[in-house]
């Protein structure tokens, strides 16, 4: 395995990595920049920074998992490579969140979809929050770039099937369909992007920038959790650490103190507001947690006459957008639509039911599709987001009421993903909501559908993008950083994730984030170097 | 059991149930109660094995208490019994090691939500609100499958959003610990991680 095996090589070769569960003594160590969260953001923003010579320390609360952990298991990988064991939730328990915590963040368990910002997105972006700087044109070195870097291009192989059932259905009514870019290289086209890419395929930032970073002389701390930046006047003095044990949940009790001369925080839109939140950041106008989103999603299953064999494959490889930006960028609520992968605990665990009537809906597994609509959140005044806040022991907790402005889009979603299942000969369709039945054909499922309450906890809603709560924008009163992600306030703090993300993008946001970390890591350097 | 008239009492905790501050703040109360009153509160250690008289395993519980794993003895039947087997001795191995990898998954969850489900466990527990609340009217080690199939619908099909909550936390976590593991997908037809590519990957050679 060290042969081939990047990170496996890299610790042979000397890499500087600390296992937070290791250190048995307080600590303080001092760099030029301190970056925490190893995710899509600050991977490619430590890289940047230690090749261009600054001294870099990376800080994960999560643990280093490569190659020999990912055995392709779910019960394991949910466990160890997920939010909260994967039990995240919105406040009140309505949206369940995928969201990565180990090194690499949700890129170890994306499932590799890339896509650059969709240009509507970026030129309502320059209109609305005063980020012309970001118009597609002056992006789309910074989109070239990181698609070579991280080997994006659309997926060359025949969809699986669960896919094709997407392309399918879209092709019988003359909807328009894609093919998803994605981020791999030798990929063998197995189907495990969710649980850790046991083939190291993925192109994702544990392969790719955090390697990058480490050979540049990088320091990686895992299992150190960032409690709080401590401000003195206008700058950051330190950060203050926690080392976990080595089951990940549990502080050991051993205090990592890391001075710098320039702090990033990736710690992701739920974390890095929580983390701004604990440190009393300067936020004269209320904006940390504010406008978080999340692309609410819901989805449909189908019981098909033939095998899918949803498990197989690489798990996303077609999309329609034919109802996204259709009603314009600030009108309904437009979504995206692709097909998630379904392996048995995923699926037993979202599709809701016991006994009996859960032991039947598992079995139809091998024949089963599942799509599902991101709503594309944050365009309009009925959605302003979700709150960032702290609970007693100071995590961080997303409150996201589903307003009624998105159940509109959800409801409408609803009927676009059945009538696509029936489209492509599904046998029966059920919605992924507590009341629904199998319907058995595309005009009792309408019926069904106009009938069905729209609400949280009837409903079974998801994300798996989490963006915003540390907002950029030209104007201070209504953002945290500006367009480079440097903070409004303090002149030492940069925000490098998806929570500086105005709204929400459209469509899945890993690319989004590799390129403005980029373009702001570039900027960064250069001034820190000057 | 007839439907009774609700109280006031009953009345006011209802609407009180509805809004979700509420519902944390009640069952927050109850775990206090719970612990007043000689419900375990300490996680099981090895206490599978005292509970059930028999050596099931080694396993070292870190969450889920005495009580809550007679909880999941009453639930799991309910939860996934059709798929169980029969045979008396292999069907009480199969829900102890579904109890198992339910603490176990409970324990990567952390403090936040683990306070939530000791609220939810000590709310069944506790046999003033496991009547009152659950509408489960005999302890659980003597409920049988259709008072526990009963009011796990109930709470499905209930209008109060905090019972619709706890009847997702109750399947979602018996659910993926069952379904998911490698010993009962054959239910679901799913046939595991392609061989050839088992074969293959380094990971899964012995000295890996």
């Amino acid at each position: 395995m060290s042969i081939t095996d990047r990170i496996a090589r890299g610790l042979e070769s000397g890499w500087k990595v600390t296992d937070g569960a290791t250190l048995t003594a307080n600590q303080t160590h001092e760099v030029d920049v301190v970056v925490i969260g190893t995710g899509a953001g600050g991977g490619t923003t430590a890289e940047i920074l230690a090749r261009s010579g600054l001294s870099v320390i990376l800080v994960e609360e999560g643990r280093l998992y490569y190659q020999k952990d990912f055995k392709m298991n779910e019960l394991d990988a949910y466990a160890s490579l997920y939010q909260e064991g994967m039990s995240r939730v919105t406040k009140d328990g309505a949206i369940s969140i995928l969201q990565g915590r180990c090194v690499g963040g949700s890129t170890t368990v994306n499932w590799t979809s890339s896509f650059r910002t969709p240009e509507p997105t970026l030129n309502w972006w320059g209109s609305r929050f005063g980020l012309a700087d970001l118009s597609p044109d002056a992006m789309k070195p910074w989109f070239d770039g990181r698609e070579e870097r991280h080997n994006i291009e659309p997926w060359k192989a025949a969809p699986n099937q669960n896919n094709d059932i997407l392309r399918q259905g879209c092709e019988k009514l003359g909807w328009s369909w894609q093919i998803i870019p994605r981020n791999v290289k030798g990929c063998w086209n197995l189907g495990y992007c969710g649980v850790g890419c046991p083939t190291n395929a993925k192109q994702g930032a544990l392969t790719t920038t955090i390697p990058g970073a480490l050979d540049n002389d990088a320091t990686l701390f895992h299992g150190l959790r960032a409690d709080k930046l401590v401000v003195k006047q206008d700058r950051i003095d330190h950060l203050k650490a926690s080392a976990m044990a080595a089951d990940g949940v549990t502080p050991s009790g051993v205090t990592v103190e890391l001075r710098a001369r320039h702090f990033v925080v990736a710690a992701s839109a739920i974390g890095s507001p929580g983390l701004l939140l604990r440190s009393d950041i300067p936020d004269p106008h209320d904006r940390i947690g504010k406008r978080t989103f999340i692309h609410p999603v819901n989805a449909t299953i189908a019981e098909m006459p033939d095998t899918v064999d949803p498990y197989y494959g690489a798990p996303q490889s077609i999309y329609s957008d034919e109802f996204n930006f259709t009603g314009g960028v600030d009108g309904p609520a437009g979504f995206k639509m692709e097909v998630p992968p379904l392996h048995p605990a995923m699926s037993a665990g979202v599709v809701p039911g016991h006994g009996e009537e859960q032991k039947r809906n598992l079995a139809k597994l091998p024949r089963m599709n599942s799509v599902l609509a991101l709503m594309r959140d944050g365009f309009h005044p009925e959605s302003p987001g979700g709150t960032v806040s702290l609970r007693d022991d100071c995590s961080p907790v997303l409150d996201y009421p589903v307003t009624d402005y998105l159940w509109r889009g959800l409801r409408e979603a609803f009927y676009k993903m059945a009538e696509i299942q029936f489209a492509a000969g599904a046998k029966k369709v059920r919605l992924m909501h507590l009341d629904s039945p199998w319907f058995s054909s595309w005009s009792d499922t309408r019926k069904g559908i106009d009938e069905l309450a729209m609400k949280i906890h009837r409903v079974k809603l998801f994300t798996a993008h989490q963006m915003g709560g540390c907002g950029m924008g030209h104007d201070p009163s209504e953002s945290v950083v500006n367009g480079f992600g440097e903070h409004h306030h303090l002149s030492n703090l940069s925000v490098h994730d998806a929570s500086i993300f105005p709204t929400s993008i459209g469509a899945n946001p890993q690319l989004s984030v590799y390129a403005l970390a980029a373009r702001n890591s570039t900027r960064l350097a250069s001034k820190l170097r000057s | 059991m007839p439907e009774r008239t609700p109280s006031p009492a009953t009345m006011d905790r209802r609407s009180f149930l509805r809004t979700g501050m509420g519902g944390a703040l009640f069952l927050g109360t109850v775990s206090v109660t719970a612990g007043l009153s000689g419900c375990a509160t300490s996680p099981a250690g090895q206490g599978y094995a005292t509970l059930t008289g028999a050596s099931h395993s080694n396993y070292q519980f870190r969450f889920l208490t005495l009580d809550d794993i007679v909880l999941f003895e009453a639930l799991l039947p309910a939860l996934v019994g059709p798929t169980l087997t029969e045979e008396p001795d292999q069907r009480r191995a199969q829900i102890g090691d579904t109890i198992e990898r339910i603490d176990a998954g409970i324990h990567q969850f952390g403090p936040a939500n683990q306070k939530e489900l000791r609220g939810l466990f000590d709310l069944l527990n506790f046999s003033v609100t496991r009547v009152t609340v659950a509408r489960v009217w005999s302890s659980w080690a003597n409920a049988s499958s259709a008072d526990v199939d009963a009011f796990l619908n109930r709470w499905r099909t209930s209008s109060i959003g905090l019972f619709n909550n706890g009847y997702i936390a109750l399947t979602k976590v018996s659910n993926v610990a069952f379904y998911g593991h490698e010993d009962h997908w054959p239910v679901s037809g799913y046939p595991g991680p392609p061989q050839w590519a088992v074969d293959a990957l380094p990971q899964f050679k012995a000295n890996a």
